[in-house]
Parts: C-alpha cells; sequence; structure tokens
C-alpha cells in the first residue's frame, strides 16, 4: 500500500506553501518530516486529511496497483496540540468513540486495555478530561486515532509533550505496529527522526523530498539535513 | 503622553479595522461581489479605515443619547414629580450606577492587552492618556444631548451645562476609590466580574434613580446645583490621585493577564460558561444511553447548572408571576377587565419576553466552547452523518429546556384570559397557548440552526460572522419592535404560529441539506 502525493499545491492567499509536493510514502515504514517553522508541514497533514482543500495535484491510496480516493477511515491524524472534549472523562470518551464506530472496529476490547495500551493509570481514567494534563491529553488523541485502525497514521509533533520515559513507550508502540501502517510524523527533534524513522523526508520550498542516508556516520547525515533546510534561507 | 495616546489610537484603529475587514469577508453576498483582489487594495483598507472612525465618533455621541432617550427621557412623564426634577434626579443616580459600572481604567479589553503586553508601551502613559480621553469623549458626548433633551424637560440652562461635568466627577472620585482600593488590598477589580458591594451598589442606586420621582421625591435644581458642587469639590482631589498613581503597570497585569483576558471582552457568556464548567461539571452525572445519545445526555446533564437550571429559574418565575396575576384579579378591585383585555391584546410583547426567556443562545454557546470547538478537530465527528445525528439530538434538548418555561406560560396565559372573564371566541384560548409554544420552539430552532448553519463562534467566543451578527440583530430588533403593539391576539396569533411553523420547517430542511457542510471551525 502507498500514499501517493502528486504535484501537491496549497496556498493561503498570495502564500503558497505547498508548490507540487510528490511523494509517495509507503507502508511498513516511519516517515520523519522535517521543516523549518512555517514550512507547511502541519499544513500537508491537513490536506491529506482533507481539512483543508488542496488547489492543485491529486492524493490518492494505491492498494494492489489500484489506486482510489483516501476516505475518512483510512486516516488517524493526531493534533500537535491535543483537543478533548473537557466535560467528558477519558473513560466515557473512549466509550462514545467505541459505540459510534462499533461496526468499524473488527475486536473491541474492554476499554480498560485500551487505557493499559497507552498506560494511562486507572485513577486517572474517570477523572474529567479537563484535568488532564497536556501528555494525557495527546495519548488520549492518540488513543481515538489508532483504536479504528486506520492505515495512514499523520502525528504531529507527537511526542514533543511527552515524558522521556512515555516517549521512550511510544517509540516502541510506533515501531510494534509500523509493519501494517504508513506512518508519518513532523518534528523538530533531529535526534528523535534519525532514531526512530526510516526515511528522512524534507519539506523546504514548498517540495517534499528525501534525504538519503547512504552510507554517511550520523554526524554527517545530520549536517547533510540541515544544509538541506537552510537552503530554503538561500532562495 | 500625547505620542503614546497617539500610538494607542493608530493601534485600536488598526485592529478594529481589521475586525470590519473580516466581518465584510464573511458576509457571503458582499463577499462574492468584491473582487478578491479589493480585499488586497489599499482601497478597502481606507473604507474600513474610515468605518471605523466613523464609528469611534458615532458612539461618542450615539450611546449617550439613547442612554438619555430610552432610560431618562422617554420615562420622566411617567413620574410623579415634574419632568425637569425627575431628569435631573434620574440623572443623578444613573450616573452613579454608571459609576460602579465603568471606570475605564479597570475595564479590561484586547486594545489594552495589545498595547501593554505585546508592544511594550509605558502602561501608566498608556493608561492615563485613553482615560482623559475617555473622560473628554463623556463632556463632548453628553453635552449636546443634556442641553437639548434637558431644556426639553425644563431643566435650567446651567444644571444642562454642567451635567456632563458632574458624570466627569463620578467616574473620577469612583477611580480614585477603586484606585485606593487597589493600593489597600493588592488585589484589582475587574469590571466582567462585578463584586457584591458594587452588585448591591448599582440595585441600590437603580432603585434610588426610579422611585423616589416615582413617588413624587425628586431632587429639585438646588438639591443638584449643591450635590455638584460637592462632588465637583472631591473630583479635583480624586484628579490629582489618579494623575499621581503609580502602579498602573500592575493592575494592568492583573486585569489583562492571558487567563482572565482570554475570555473577556463582551464575553461575559463565555465566562460564565468556562466558570460553570470549572466548578459545576457534575461529574456524578452518569447516562444509560449510547453513542451520539450518550455524548448529547452527557453534556445536559454536566451542564445543568448552565442549561437546566436556569431554564428552571424562569420556569419558577413565570409560574410566580402567574400567581400573583391571579391574585391580582381577585384582590384588587377592577384589575379583572384590564388583564382580561390584556390577554386579547398584548400577545406581540409575549415576542420580546419569549426571545429573553429562551435559553438557545446560551447553550449553543456552551456547547461550541465546552465541545465543538475540541471535537470539530476530529474528523469522525465532522462526517455529515455524526453531524446530522448530533444536530437531532441536540434539537430535542434544547426543545425540551425551552418548553419548560414555555409550557407554563402557555397554560398561564389562557388561564388568566378564562379567570378574568373570558371571551366569546374560543379560538382565542387555543391562539394563546399555540402561538407561547410556537414561540418557544422558533426561538429554539432558530438558534441552533444559525449555530450550525453559520458557526460564527471563534475561541474567545467572540463573533466573527457578519451574517450571524446581521440576522440576530434582527431578531432582536424585530421583537423588540413588537413591544407595545396592541393586536388582536386572533390576528396575531394566526399570524405567528403560521410564520413560526412555516420557518421551523424551512431553517431545519435548511439545516438538515447544509449543516454538513457549513458546520466547522473557523
Ligand atoms: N489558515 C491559514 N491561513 C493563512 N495562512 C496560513 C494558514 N495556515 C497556515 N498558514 C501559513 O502557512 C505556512 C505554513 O504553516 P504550517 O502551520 O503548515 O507550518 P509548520 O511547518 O507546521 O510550522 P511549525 O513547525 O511551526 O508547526 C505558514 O507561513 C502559515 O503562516
Ligand atoms: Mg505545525
Amino acid at each position: 500500500m502507498k500514499l501517493i502525493l502528486n504535484h501537491v499545491i496549497k496556498s493561503f492567499d498570495k502564500k503558497e506553501v505547498l508548490r507540487g509536493a510528490n511523494f509517495a510514502f509507503e507502508k511498513g515504514k516511519i516517515y520523519g518530516l522535517l521543516g523549518r517553522n512555517g514550512a507547511g508541514k502541519t499544513t500537508l497533514f491537513n490536506c491529506i486529511n482533507e481539512d483543508l482543500k488542496i488547489d492543485g495535484g491529486s492524493i490518492l491510496l494505491e492498494e494492489n496497483g489500484v489506486k482510489r480516493e483516501v476516505c475518512p477511515d483510512d486516516i488517524g491524524y493526531v493534533l500537535s496540540t491535543p483537543v478533548v472534549p473537557e466535560f467528558l472523562t477519558g473513560r466515557e470518551f473512549l466509550k462514545f468513540f467505541l459505540d459510534i464506530n462499533v461496526k468499524k472496529i473488527p475486536d473491541i476490547k474492554p476499554i480498560d486495555e485500551y487505557f493499559d495500551f497507552v498506560k494511562i493509570g486507572s485513577e486517572d481514567r474517570d477523572r474529567l478530561l479537563k484535568d488532564y494534563s497536556h501528555g494525557m491529553r495527546n495519548k488520549m488523541q492518540m488513543l481515538v486515532s489508532f483504536i479504528a485502525n486506520p492505515c495512514i497514521l499523520l502525528l504531529d509533533e507527537p511526542l514533543t509533550s511527552f515524558d522521556v520515559v512515555v516517549a521512550d513507550e511510544m517509540k516502541t508502540l510506533l515501531r510494534q505496529i509500523k509493519k501494517d501502517h504508513i506512518i508519518i510524523f513532523s518534528t523538530h527533534i533531529m535526534e528523535l527522526a534519525l532514531d526512530l524513522c526510516d526515511e528522512i523526508v524534507i519539506l523546504s520550498g514548498g517540495i517534499l523530498e528525501k534525504m538519503e542516508k547512504d552510507d554517511l556516520s550520523n554526524e554527517a547525515f545530520k549536517d547533510k539535513i540541515i544544509q538541506a533546510l537552510r537552503k530554503d534561507e538561500n532562495d | 503622553m500625547i505620542e503614546t495616546f497617539l500610538m494607542s489610537f493608530r493601534l485600536k484603529n488598526a485592529y478594529q479595522t481589521n475586525g470590519i475587514i473580516y466581518s465584510l469577508k464573511s458576509i457571503p453576498v458582499i463577499n462574492r461581489l468584491l473582487p478578491v483582489s479589493l480585499y488586497r487594495s489599499p482601497g478597502l483598507k481606507i473604507f474600513a479605515n474610515f468605518v471605523s472612525i466613523l464609528w469611534e465618533i458615532s458612539s461618542m455621541f450615539l450611546g449617550k443619547m439613547l442612554y438619555l432617550f430610552i432610560i431618562i427621557f422617554l420615562l420622566k412623564d411617567h413620574m410623579k414629580s415634574s419632568p425637569a426634577n425627575s431628569f435631573m434626579h434620574m440623572f443623578f443616580f444613573l450616573t452613579i450606577t454608571g459609576g460602579f459600572l465603568n471606570t475605564h481604567i479597570f475595564h479590561p479589553t484586547r486594545d489594552k492587552y495589545y498595547a501593554i503586553f505585546l508592544m511594550r508601551m509605558n502602561a501608566r502613559e498608556y493608561t492615563l492618556s485613553n482615560y482623559f480621553y475617555f473622560l473628554l469623549k463623556i463632556v463632548v458626548g453628553f453635552l449636546p444631548f443634556t442641553l437639548l433633551l434637558g431644556r426639553l424637560s425644563g431643566v435650567p440652562i446651567v444644571i444642562c451645562f454642567l451635567m456632563p461635568l458632574f458624570v466627569v466627577s463620578v467616574k473620577l472620585i469612583f477611580t480614585a476609590l477603586a484606585l485606593h482600593d487597589y493600593v489597600r488590598t493588592g488585589h484589582a477589580k475587574n469590571e466582567n466580574q462585578l463584586n457584591p458591594v458594587a452588585l448591591v451598589g448599582i440595585a441600590a442606586s437603580l432603585a434610588a434613580a426610579y422611585l423616589p420621582p416615582f413617588l413624587g421625591y425628586a431632587m429639585n435644581g438646588a438639591i443638584f446645583l449643591a450635590l455638584f458642587v460637592f462632588s465637583a469639590v472631591i473630583a479635583v482631589f480624586s484628579f490629582f490621585y489618579v494623575l499621581k498613581f503609580r502602579e498602573y503597570r500592575s493592575i494592568c497585569k492583573e486585569l489583562l493577564t492571558a487567563d482572565s483576558f482570554a475570555m473577556n471582552k463582551k464575553s461575559m457568556a463565555a465566562r460564565a460558561v468556562q466558570k460553570s464548567l470549572q466548578l459545576n461539571i457534575d461529574i456524578k452525572a452518569t447516562s444509560s444511553k449510547s453513542g451520539y445519545q450518550y455524548f448529547n445526555d452527557l453534556f445536559v446533564k454536566r451542564h445543568s447548572m448552565l442549561l437546566t437550571k436556569s431554564a428552571k429559574d424562569i420556569t419558577l418565575i413565570s409560574l410566580a408571576a402567574l400567581a400573583f396575576s391571579i391574585m391580582a384579579c381577585f384582590l384588587i378591585h377592577g384589575a379583572k377587565p384590564i388583564l382580561n383585555g390584556m390577554m386579547l391584546t398584548i400577545l406581540p410583547y409575549f415576542l420580546f419576553v419569549m426571545y429573553f426567556v429562551n435559553r438557545g443562545k446560551v447553550i449553543t454557546q456552551a456547547m461550541f466552547m465546552n465541545c465543538d470547538h475540541s471535537m470539530l478537530t476530529y474528523r469522525f465527528y465532522r462526517q455529515p452523518r455524526a453531524i446530522l445525528l448530533l444536530f437531532t439530538e441536540r434539537l430535542k434538548s434544547i426543545l425540551l429546556i425551552n418548553l419548560m418555561p414555555a409550557l407554563v406560560i402557555a397554560l398561564g396565559l389562557p388561564l388568566l384570559l378564562w379567570l378574568t372573564g373570558g371571551t366569546n371566541n374560543a379560538l382565542n384560548y387555543v391562539l394563546l397557548f399555540v402561538s407561547i409554544i410556537a414561540m418557544s420552539v422558533f426561538f429554539s430552532v432558530h438558534n441552533i440552526v444559525l449555530y450550525y448553519l453559520l458557526q460564527p463562534y471563534n475561541i474567545g467566543l467572540e463573533i466573527k460572522n457578519g451574517t450571524f451578527t446581521i440576522v440576530n440583530s434582527f431578531t432582536y430588533f424585530f421583537c423588540y419592535f413588537a413591544i407595545g403593539k396592541k393586536v388582536p391576539t386572533l390576528v396575531f396569533g394566526t399570524l405567528i404560529s403560521v410564520f413560526c411553523i412555516v420557518y421551523i420547517a424551512v431553517s431545519l430542511i435548511l439545516a438538515y441539506r447544509l449543516a454538513p457542510k457549513t458546520f466547522k471551525l473557523r
């Protein structure tokens, strides 16, 4: 399975953010999306998730050689600032989500198992979401994006708010599920990108560019990435 | 100081200008008429700038004129005291009410926040120069109308001239007191959150403004003059106190910190929502339903303080009013025919009552603040099916919440009509009942459909949609102008019922067709 971006164009009024981005994201890999502030990473995710209409080009999913439109159930999207309905408890939010997705989730497990999965403690499960910390909200959001088992996972700077232990758990978790998913995640933390991702993709000047590691050492590869990111400035 | 003032003025102007352009853009017709390029052209900017300055000038006069005209001038003839004395008396005490309500310095507004914290202007210079500008606007804005309306009421011309100065004196005194209070307690009062003392003061001064003249005990010119001289003397001392005061920055800091600030401006409602969310979420509430019904059920129950409780209060008040009227018709001789006549003619008045009693607007605000603005970021929540399912659930809840007070009114009116002697056309009973229920349903549907079709709020609950503002003001004025129109219940009841039913049908069809496209974050 492949997610194919073909000459995707997006601009806000006069500002061209994406200027014909081309890329094929493949199943089984974690892609690290790097780019300067304002390069358009969030915009790209919003376009893939159809939150924004693209001005040109196409975003298609290729399955066994057949191309089709991406539909809502294909995508799980974790926003950089987690938002949750504050008047519900964690358990209630999850119950609501499971209720309405009953048909789409093949094997529904007891709610507590899901909490165990993201390691939200039993004393927190029945507290209102408004009292959850940033990281806990992020976990909840991640959980509802994962449960329905979409094949594409978009993660916008997901690990930034997690403490080191949780971040490590999340990394393990992402590695566990990567073989069945197309995972794209944006980050500003170079070490994380190099450590976790199979491919590094750079968004600069409105286009996507794959960074080949070839046989460079980690240090040299880092320099290469930074050089590529700098290029934007000189344009 | 003048430089600071000019800069702050330009800043405020820029803020308003952008707001105007944004609102223009959000009205579909205008947006389509104007070519896109126009938004980037300096022409539109100049136009919006012009409107913004025009607004500044007209707000200086218009508000004060309406204030004097509606709550003083129009009422003076209903008083037992002479018009001139009533005018002076009401003006005097209402000015004191104003002192409690707004001293400008303790009023947190967005432009202050931008100027002082984002642009790092000198807080003292900023506050003082704007404060003096505020006082100047009072004098300039009031003078023409105290002269005009005062003279028309027979107030001596000297007093007409002094009235604006009296307002300035009172503002100065209240400001000095508030500043002094800050020094004493180290805590700045926020005028968007009135404290009990202020509330009592407001109630007392309002009562003092209207009751005595109504009973024939208004102050005369001599007393007004004496009180004016007295307050002017204190105002001079207050002026120096305000001028010498140093700690404006810390006051602004307390008033305008991101926290208290994120929620202010016209958003009393927003804060009420937020506050009740924080304090009153009833975590014990549970629901046995599932899916969207479960979600909506919990929403309504968790916000019962905000949603159902006030509807219950209104129901109780209506019941009390009904009981009072029934008592009146048995105890007061001659009340019966008056009430009977009213039942047959004042139905238009109830359009306004039903407008006010309806909780629809608060409910949609709560929905946005506490639920939709986060949930709409989830894609499953934005699927047409999801939107419509939840819309149906919410419509049911809103209707039910509002039907509680409506039923009391709708049953109460025919009951009163019957008790006061009845009517020979039985259709009147039916129409009273049907039209009140129709109005209640109408306002409920109106509010929720507007919310789903225009979704006008942003995070701060500021309304960012020109169409919404227009439709809302139109509804308000329509209801307002219905007051006082004496139309036979038979005619008005039929018209309004038919109108409501047609409106409800059309808007529901529209909502079911369009909401999946229009209900989104802005
Ligand atoms: N709704 C919008 N209207 C106008 N311009 C926008 C809008 N959303 C984003 N932009 C602009 O598009 C550009 C890309 O923004 P985007 O949020 O995608 O960047 P990003 O790569 O996610 O940045 P960061 O690393 O800071 O999160 C920015 O210049 C931003 O100003
Ligand atoms: Mg971003």
